[in-house]
């Protein structure tokens, strides 16, 4: 066999011994959500179930209403994202390009948000948002979400920002370009990459958010998924098979969203536009 | 957002009552305390250990596997998409699964161990305060080894082709094109990524609370653990809040040293 024959073997094994790795308790996930109670309370247990139980998934749909989680996460998350998204640009595109005073101080003043975990602001936070009226709404989260991810979206497009040459940017106003269309003509296509990953970002963290979502919502028809997951979760008892059946449906809008932009995680329109 | 920061620096200098409202003002009495409680030494030291081998393990694996996935390669698009999986639950969900995973009679992690003889004998990981820290740590590394491969991986997209090239024509190897061309390049993204890594990791309440509530006797407490008992199970709120000041003043200077070899790139 040649070497390149033996390099690309090489790389499968590789991946595939990573993914055996990192998706393990994505395995029990899957082996648990096909299970019934019996089987699950089995010792020792074992990962394929005796019988499939794909009932699992109909019972969590018929007995609880997790379209309208799903409806809500979705909302949550798609308003952060676009929210961040639209704030984040503009934000690290000047930072990045245009040397005004305390641009660096800006950028610190996120980070400083980072510094305090959610429980140790929620208390003041939640006199905030009852202050702002915004208790029990699904904008709070949107808001909320939005100020939580910024720092990360700001700080990687600035830095991804930093790296594109101005050069580029320089030609293109000397050829008569606006500052608006160099930014959605050149910029943003060579900085893809790094938007899709504020994006993917945001959209996880939001869609995932648990602790404020529990305390800012508590009519039952505006909960997000992760407060409805916790429908499973009793003071005594964990209800295992049903938990793993919603967490796996949970995963799924991530996994598309992902798969859907995957595709621009790949070497931007950089290579040759410097040539020369 | 500036306001609930502005009232945990407050309360960490007042008497506070159950409520957490501000009472009396003294001082420093609240910092005074902790400084004379050999547990919240223990417990910073072991915040600090936790999140350096924690956000190391997770950059290296990200590093790595961003190398890996950005080879082209037949089914590229479906390994970056189960690669992502770890970190498309929420933090909860995946510590409650990892503490399903971990149950010693129906967890699956210690049945797979024994059965292809990788472990004969595994511990019953959350009942020991040494391996109890190990598992914990390692479900703050399995969640956040996808962000750092996904951020690694739009690093490497914004390195110009060319480089490659014209190193290859100079007969680099591959090692020394890493060294020379890759790591340079990615060091801004590397160090924000690390940063903020740096920063969620040190304040990782979900897991430690949910897989141990810092136990066995209080053997995997963090700082944020530690905070959240002082606040919320013994309501003082004060020492709670010194903590958190505290907690801040780490971290903002780990952010200042970084910040001044982030902004030396420029």
């Amino acid at each position: 066999m040649n070497r390149k024959g033996l390099r690309k073997i090489l790389l499968y094994v590789f991946v595939t011994g990573i993914l055996l790795i990192l998706l393990f308790p994505f395995f029990v996930m899957v082996s648990t959500a096909l299970k019934s109670v019996d089987e699950v309370y089995t010792s020792p247990p074992y990962w394929i179930p005796r019988h499939i139980r794909l009932q699992n998934f109909k019972e969590i749909w018929d007995k609880y209403p997790l379209f309208h989680y799903f409806l809500n996460s979705f909302l949550i998350a798609a308003g952060s994202t676009l929210l961040n998204t639209v704030l984040s640009v503009p934000a690290a595109y000047a930072i990045s390009r245009l040397r005004f005073f305390g641009r660096r101080f800006l950028l610190y003043l996120f980070l400083v948000v980072q510094m305090f975990s959610p429980i140790i602001v929620i208390i003041s936070l939640f006199k905030v948002i009852a202050g702002l009226g915004l208790l029990d709404t699904r904008l709070s989260l949107i808001l909320v979400n939005t100020v939580f991810t910024l720092a990360f979206s700001i700080w990687m497009l600035n830095g991804y920002f930093s790296t594109i040459p101005i050069e580029l940017e320089e030609a293109a106003l000397i050829d008569g370009c606006t500052r608006w269309k160099t930014i959605t003509k050149i910029m943003l296509p060579i900085a893809m990459p790094g938007v899709v990953t504020t994006v993917i970002y945001t959209f996880i963290a939001s869609w995932n958010e648990f602790m404020f979502a529990l305390k800012f919502i508590t009519s039952l028809e505006k909960r997000p998924l992760t407060i409805g997951l916790y429908n499973f979760i009793g003071r005594w008892t964990v209800q295992w098979q049903y938990l793993m059946t919603a967490s796996l449906l949970a995963l799924i809008p991530v996994v598309i969203l992902f798969m859907l932009i995957e595709k621009q995680l790949v070497k931007g329109l950089t290579g040759g536009a410097l040539k020369g | 957002m500036f306001y609930p920061i502005a009232y945990v620096f407050a309360m960490a200098f007042f008497r506070t009552n159950r409520l957490g409202n501000l009472v009396e003002y003294i001082g420093t009495d609240n910092f005074e305390t902790l400084f004379r409680t050999a547990e919240f030494w223990q417990v910073t030291l072991r915040s600090i250990i936790w999140t350096a081998l924690a956000v190391a393990a997770k950059t290296l694996a990200g590093l790595g596997i961003a190398l890996l996935l950005n080879i082209d390669f037949k089914g590229r698009k479906w390994a970056r998409t189960l690669v992502i999986i770890p970190w498309a639950s929420s933090v909860p969900i995946s510590a409650m699964l990892w503490q399903w995973t971990y149950n010693n009679d129906f967890g699956l992690l210690n049945y797979t161990l024994r059965v292809t003889g990788l472990w004969d004998d595994p511990p019953i990981w959350l009942a020991y305060p040494r391996s109890a820290f190990f598992a914990n740590l390692y479900v703050d590394i399995w969640i956040g080894i996808p962000f750092m491969v996904l951020v690694h991986l739009a690093g490497l997209q914004a390195i110009p082709q060319e480089l490659y090239e014209s190193a290859e024509v100079d007969g680099a190897n591959p090692w020394q094109k890493f060294y020379y061309i890759t790591l340079p390049l990615l060091k801004r993204i590397m160090l924000i990524a690390t940063l903020l890594s740096v920063l969620w990791t040190f304040n990782d309440f979900n897991v430690i609370y949910i897989l141990t509530k810092g136990g066995p006797a209080g053997s995997t407490d963090i700082l944020i653990t530690y905070i959240y008992k002082h606040a919320f199970e013994f309501l003082k709120f004060g020492t709670a809040a010194a903590m958190a000041v505290i907690t801040f003043g780490i971290l903002l200077t780990v952010s200042l040293i970084y910040a001044y070899f982030y902004f030396k790139e420029e």
